[in-house]
């Protein structure tokens, strides 16, 4: 839940104004809106990368904003984020790269191998553990990054533009993953600028523009593509 | 379970194992830095070892006059002999000391031959316990000195404290290679540390991200910090000795025997401290490098 977020990077110039959002839990929400308009701010607040200037941050009862610089690894161990630029480290192997979140937490290594196969199974790279992850197409960078972000059974994934360096198809492939997480009880906080996507889809949205959000309950789907289309891109 | 100590020094090990190039290069630098303070320790060792030895040589020339009689002598040995402490008494003569002297140093220096046997004063050469203070050495010395028939005593003390002048300035040497040793760890190890956190900034990027602490991140940095500065000591330890058995195979072991005292290595308790300072220093070099970690 976002409460009057207000974020400016530069004096006079603010990116989010007053923002206010709820997102229950288990929903699957994209945000969009133009470059610039903050959906990566947004984000980037949510687990702490940023601080709000103003307002409050509610998630799991918490006040991101408020937390110590202490207590964000363990709002994060809460967190699953997934980047455009995958943001793995290449040198590592499939495994390594995803059982990091479980190491982090301090699980035994048995433990960890057999979460880590079922999250490689979920993304489709079973028996791809042992690969290097500088080697891996795109697609399946992104698959394990996105097995990464959800081993630890995150409350939230955060996707910042997570198919803007895939093909079309691909795009709907990751997007289809997210979707399945989704149904699996997670909840999707979904930030693209990709309209093809916004279009296949019939889910809640949320626009940003001029600091502020705006919600459209069905997306772009018929009903609402007229609000949708209304608002400045 | 990964983390933790051994999780941690098991991830240490996997940046090490994958940045070898770099971390080899700086142990290399740490072991040159090494070697000097390894050296100037070793010298100082040695040369405690020798002022240690003469200071406990526990032996006094006395130098008769020439108006001492031969009943001054006997009378002399026989009182020196019943002072606590001391071991031995022997009475040299101006004759004999000018044929000792003429077989040690005439076949070197021809010149000296020509030297009367008035230049050599009678002696009374008294050794004592080894363990004998020296202030009890200094009292025999002194209460020896006013008696009438005694010209000077010779105690060696002034090599002492010249050997102990000389030791003096060699710690202070080494404390001054310290401290470029000092600067020298925490300048490789800190720019080492800076390189592989700058190569690995996404891997530090993605720890912040799933919920690493400080303390998760940090401490393979810590602990490879802490291996370079030992294992750079260790390496200078192993030239160094290396170093030593060549010296020592090519000196003339009669040197030795003549100076009293055999060259050793370092004791293996300095040896250790200097591998100890090397992790230390090198943890606290990472600590530092560390200060500017990547925050996400």
């Amino acid at each position: 839940m976002f409460e009057d977020v207000y974020k400016s990077y530069r004096p006079g110039a603010p990116v989010l104004r007053g923002m206010n959002l709820v997102i229950e839990r288990g929903e699957f929400v994209f945000v969009t809106g133009a470059s610039g308009s903050g959906k990566s701010t947004l984000l980037r607040m949510l687990y702490r990368a940023e601080t709000v200037d103003q307002g409050r941050i509610l998630f799991m009862g918490r006040d991101v904003a408020r937390l110590t610089s202490e207590s964000v690894p363990f709002l994060r161990r809460n967190l699953g984020v997934v980047f455009q630029d995958f943001k793995l480290v290449k040198p590592w192997s499939v495994y390594e790269n995803v059982a990091i979140t479980l190491e982090v937490l301090g699980l035994p290594s048995r433990l960890i191998r057999a979460r880590v196969g079922e999250a490689l199974d979920r993304v489709g790279l079973q028996g791809r553990g042992e690969d290097p992850a500088g080697v891996l197409s795109g697609g399946e960078q992104q698959r394990v990054a996105i097995a990464r972000a959800l081993v630890g059974e995150p409350a939230l994934l955060l996707a910042d533009e997570p198919t803007g360096n895939l093909d079309p198809q691909l795009a709907l492939d990751i997007l289809g993953l997210f979707e399945e997480i989704n149904d699996s009880g997670t909840t999707v906080f979904f930030a693209t600028h990709d309209r093809s996507l916004l279009d296949v889809r019939p889910r809640r949205l949320i626009v940003l523009d001029e600091g502020k959000a705006v919600d459209v309950r069905g997306g772009v789907s018929p009903p609402f593509r007229a609000e949708y289309a209304s608002l400045p891109h | 379970m990964i983390f933790g100590p051994i999780g941690t020094t098991m991830r240490a090990r996997r940046g090490m194992l994958r940045e070898w190039r770099l971390q080899a290069l700086s142990v290399f630098s740490l072991a040159v830095a090494f070697v000097c303070l390894g050296a100037a320790l070793l010298v100082v060792s040695n040369l405690n070892a020798l002022e240690e030895r003469w200071a406990h040589a526990g032996r006094a020339s006395i130098y008769l006059k020439d108006t001492a009689t031969q009943d001054d002598v006997e009378a002399f040995r026989g009182a020196l002999a019943k002072v606590p402490g001391v071991t031995q008494v022997k009475y040299v003569s101006s004759g004999q000391a000018r044929a000792e002297f003429g077989a040690e140093e005439v076949p070197v220096h021809p010149e000296l031959a020509a030297l009367p046997v008035e230049a050599f004063p009678a002696s009374i050469e008294i050794e004592v316990r080894p363990d004998l203070p020296d202030v009890e050495l200094q009292a025999i010395v002194a209460k020896v000195h006013q008696l009438p028939a005694v010209d000077d005593v010779e105690t060696y003390r002034a090599w002492t404290d010249r050997l102990a002048s000389l030791v003096r300035g060699g710690v202070a040497a080494s404390m001054l290679l310290a401290l470029v040793v000092l600067a020298a760890v925490l300048a490789v190890v800190g720019s080492t540390i800076r390189l592989a956190l700058q190569r690995r900034s996404t891997e530090v990027e993605v720890l912040r991200l799933v919920g690493a602490t400080d303390a998760f991140v940090k401490g393979p940095f810590l602990i490879e910090g802490s291996a370079q500065g030992a294992m750079g000591a260790i390496g200078a330890l192993g030239l160094l000795a290396a170093l030593f058995a060549i010296v020592r195979m090519r000196m003339d072991g009669e040197l030795w025997s003549l100076i009293g005292v055999e060259p050793s290595f370092l004791p293996w308790q300095m040896a250790l401290s200097m591998v100890v300072l090397g992790a230390l220093l090198g943890a606290v070099a990472a600590l530092l490098g560390l200060r500017k970690l990547v925050a996400v």
